[in-house]
């Protein structure tokens, strides 16, 4: 494990989380508004890089362009791979999710896997069932050195449109009108209707606005992978909803920072050694530890009433998370009607569990020192963080609130 | 207006007949399906359509289940078809040299699913319905992937070829009788190989299924599903342990999958992850939502409609396979939203539904009226 091998890696994982960062702000702008994940997002994503390889193909771009007539066309890729998707984004929304709006949750999103098939199937039947692939660049495959390492331009500058578009996103959230009207409407949209919002118009502009980015998103990957399947969509927008989850869904910068942890989890995850991913399970470890016999005691006995408050009693506590598994289940039988000892036990049961777990990981890790995972389980831990995530912390990282974070 | 009176007074009609009339009738149209290829007027292609059919009709009771009874949306369904179908292939197959019996495979397949089902579902059901679809779908993905990426044990992307045909008598019981003078006709039912063998197969099974599952519906279990999906609250208040009801569902629902994936490795001879793609769960969900959430005999319906009817369109339009597909997940993915927005009761809608379409069944008026003067007799318990 080099130092340029670690720069490498960090860049290329950031210029994965950003494009995952592009897509995850649509889910989690719309799911902030209408707590409704938008499963036809993906689909969306990839129409807007078929549109745009599509322009730059019916352009006849390519490396003897002169520079500028290359940049032209560029641009004009970028301003399809927006309006194509705009359009879509916003005729879905109309067709398909406001007649369902105020149902209950499974219904709108039943609407939503029948439009990602719909959207699906139409760009097979209008691109054609194979791959599209770009024309070839010397731009795509430019590189510079940085810090000794050899870096793809591309990747610099997805990585600073990115952060741009990003920081445009939060101005517009924060410090315009329509901005407003989205928090409004998000927080509460009865009440802001009453306020002289139209919500209509107001989730019709977010729809706008997160396809526009997954288009532009959709862009970027036709252009640092060159090519594009008509099923990515399903795979990349599972990935961005998990970006969103893990960031905290409805949470603008949660969706940055869980698609840049995701993105970073990828390429560390199937780069790196397994003997020295172990080091990061045994941080993970010494927190888990720290957790149980420091922080979670201390945070029960505050719990303690006045009037019960004896040194015996805090022993007894304290000694749960000390020696969980046999001490637990014997307090367990002995003083089931005691509430605060019999939920400490089960906690303190939960977080051996989960220290136990992390030590076979790490043991694991470290007997295969030098093994690294496949390529081809990385989609598989992108899911198992998805599943992780939902089940033991579905609010993220940064919370799960549009309103209070931005 | 006289097109919707026109329609009442069909439907009265169709009212009038006793619900079991239906129900035999189509169980006598489903058996005389085969006889008439037998007598040479389908393809045996139409058989293998039926056998198709019957199978994605379990899988969608099984998802009725979960989806229409207690309203959890499962995207990753066919992960538990999946299971059913590996344990299968793998454990009566060349791949391993195993070659173990049907009934024993058939209830291992069921228990191995509900497993898998009782694992995914401990944790996960706590979740709100829509972050339980996406974990599910996660669920779904990961299994398919990681039976892709094993190929020591599932041969990978090729698939387990060549698996046994059934023997419901068990190997030496079979062997026996064939050595035996026994007519030829009565012989061949002893292997089940051929595709109108196992179209009675399936049909049986499908029909226990609903039979039991009609039961179960009717059931305590079954109204505290439906008083889960209606409010969660409320049931819990009156008294229904969530987290058990629940996961009851899920794990019933993965082990008719399971069960259905054993009837599917035996029929199909090979199975490889292909037919376990997220987009297999879809089409399940769709032929739950077509046929009606919650009613038995709609989801049925939906399946055979949804299984059946391309084919006899593509038949009748004379297009290729691979091209037919695209047009034929265009029309599922547009029936989802048309359903969803404009008929969420679905085809044949379970009665609870009917009910708040305000589509009053006079039958069923009836023996409320009944239930409740037997209620008055006494002879009715009152425990709900």
């Amino acid at each position: 494990m080099s130092l340029d091998h670690i720069v490498s890696v960090t860049i290329g994982g950031l210029t994965v989380g950003m494009i995952y960062a592009l897509i995850a702000l649509g889910y989690t702008m719309v799911y902030g508004v209408l707590k409704f994940i938008n499963f036809a997002h993906g689909e969306i994503f990839t129409v807007g890089g078929y549109v745009a390889a599509f322009t730059l193909f019916s352009l006849g771009a390519n490396d003897s362009m002169p520079p500028l007539m290359l940049l032209g066309a560029l641009l004009l890729a970028l301003l399809a791979a927006i309006a194509v998707p705009v359009v879509l984004g916003t005729l879905v929304e109309r067709i398909a999710y406001r007649p369902l709006r105020g149902r209950s949750r499974i219904i709108p999103l039943l609407s939503a896997i029948g439009v990602s098939i719909v959207l699906q199937q139409l760009i097979i039947l209008v691109f054609g069932p194979t791959p599209i692939t770009m024309p070839t660049f010397g731009i795509a495959s430019t590189a510079v050195d940085v810090l000794g390492v050899r870096i793809r331009v591309l990747a610099l500058v997805i990585i600073a449109l990115s952060a741009l578009l990003m920081m445009a996103l939060t101005y517009l959230v924060r410090s315009t009108r329509i901005g407003k009207a989205m928090r409004a409407t998000s927080q509460d949209m009865e009440a802001a209707e009453m306020m002289g919002i139209e919500t209509d118009k107001t989730i019709a502009f977010t729809f706008v606005v997160g396809s526009a980015l997954a288009g532009v998103g959709g862009l970027m990957v036709v252009l640092y992978y060159g090519s594009l399947k008509f099923d990515a969509g399903f795979l990349y927008g599972l990935k961005a909803f998990t970006a969103a989850v893990l960031g905290g869904i409805g949470n603008i910068p949660g969706a940055v920072v869980g698609a840049i942890v995701l993105g970073m989890t990828e390429t560390y995850g199937v780069s790196v050694d397994l003997g020295f991913l172990a080091w990061f399970v045994v941080a993970g470890l010494v927190l888990g530890l720290y957790i149980q016999l420091v922080r979670a005691p201390q945070k029960r006995l505050s719990h303690i009433a006045p009037d019960r408050r004896t040194p015996e009693y805090e022993r007894s506590i304290v000694g749960v998370y000390r020696f969980a598994p046999y001490s637990a289940t014997k307090t367990l039988l002995a003083e089931r009607t005691d509430a605060l000892l019999s939920v400490s036990a089960t906690h303190a049961m939960r977080l051996t569990l989960g220290n136990v777990f992390l030590a076979a990981v790490a043991a694991v890790f470290f007997v295969n020192g030098s093994v690294r995972i496949d390529t081809r389980w990385q989609p598989v831990i992108t899911f198992v963080v998805l599943m992780v995530i939902l089940m033991f912390r579905p609010s993220g990282i940064l919370g799960d609130s549009i309103t209070e974070k931005v | 207006m006289v097109a919707a009176r026109a329609l009442n007074s069909v439907r009265a009609i169709f009212y009038k007949v006793p619900r079991s009339a239906y129900v035999i009738g189509t169980l006598l149209i489903a058996v005389a399906f085969p006889m008439l290829n037998a007598v040479g007027v389908v393809e045996t292609a139409w058989i293998r359509v039926g056998v198709l059919s019957l199978l994605y009709a379990m899988l969608a009771l099984g998802l009725n289940i979960v989806m229409g009874e207690t309203g959890l949306l499962n995207l990753g369904y066919i992960a538990f078809f999946a299971f059913g179908a590996y344990t299968t292939a793998l454990l009566s197959s060349p791949k391993f040299d195993l070659h173990w019996p049907f009934i024993v495979l058939l209830v291992l397949s069921a228990l191995i699913a509900m497993a898998a089902g009782f694992f995914v579902g401990l944790p996960t059901l706590r979740l709100r319905g829509d972050y339980l679809a996406i974990v599910t779908l996660a669920f779904g993905e990961i299994v398919r992937l990681t039976i892709i990426n094993l190929p020591s044990v599932t041969n990978g992307p090729n698939g387990i070829p060549s698996i046994n045909a059934p023997r419901p008598l068990g190997m030496k019981l079979t062997d026996t009788l064939l050595a035996t003078n026994l007519p030829e006709s009565l012989k061949n039912w002893l292997v089940i190989d051929k595709p109108v063998e196992y179209y009675y197969l399936v049909l049986a099974c499908v029909a226990i299924t609903a039979l039991l599952l009609t039961n179960l519906k009717n059931s305590r279990i079954g109204r505290a599903w439906n008083a889960l999906r209606e409010d969660e609250l409320a049931a819990v208040s009156a008294g229904i342990t969530a987290s058990r009801a629940k996961l009851l569902s899920v794990v019933l629902s993965a082990g008719i999958a399971g069960f259905a994936g054993c009837l599917f490795a035996y029929y199909s001879n090979v199975i490889s992850p292909e037919s376990f793609v997220f987009m297999q769960s879809v089409i399940v969900v769709c032929m739950v939502v077509l046929g009606g959430m919650g009613s038995i005999p709609g989801v049925i319906l939906g399946a055979i409609v949804l299984q059946a009817l391309p084919q006899i369109i593509r038949e009748s339009a004379g297009a290729a396979r691979s091209e037919f597909e695209v047009y034929r997940m265009l029309i599922f993915g547009i029936i989802v939203v048309v359903m969803v927005i404009f008929r969420p009761e679905g085809l044949l809608p379970d009665k609870e539904w009917r009910r708040e379409a305000h589509e009053a069944d006079p039958r069923e008026i009836e023996s409320t009226r009944q239930s409740l003067f037997t209620l008055e007799e006494g002879e009715k318990d009152l425990e709900v």
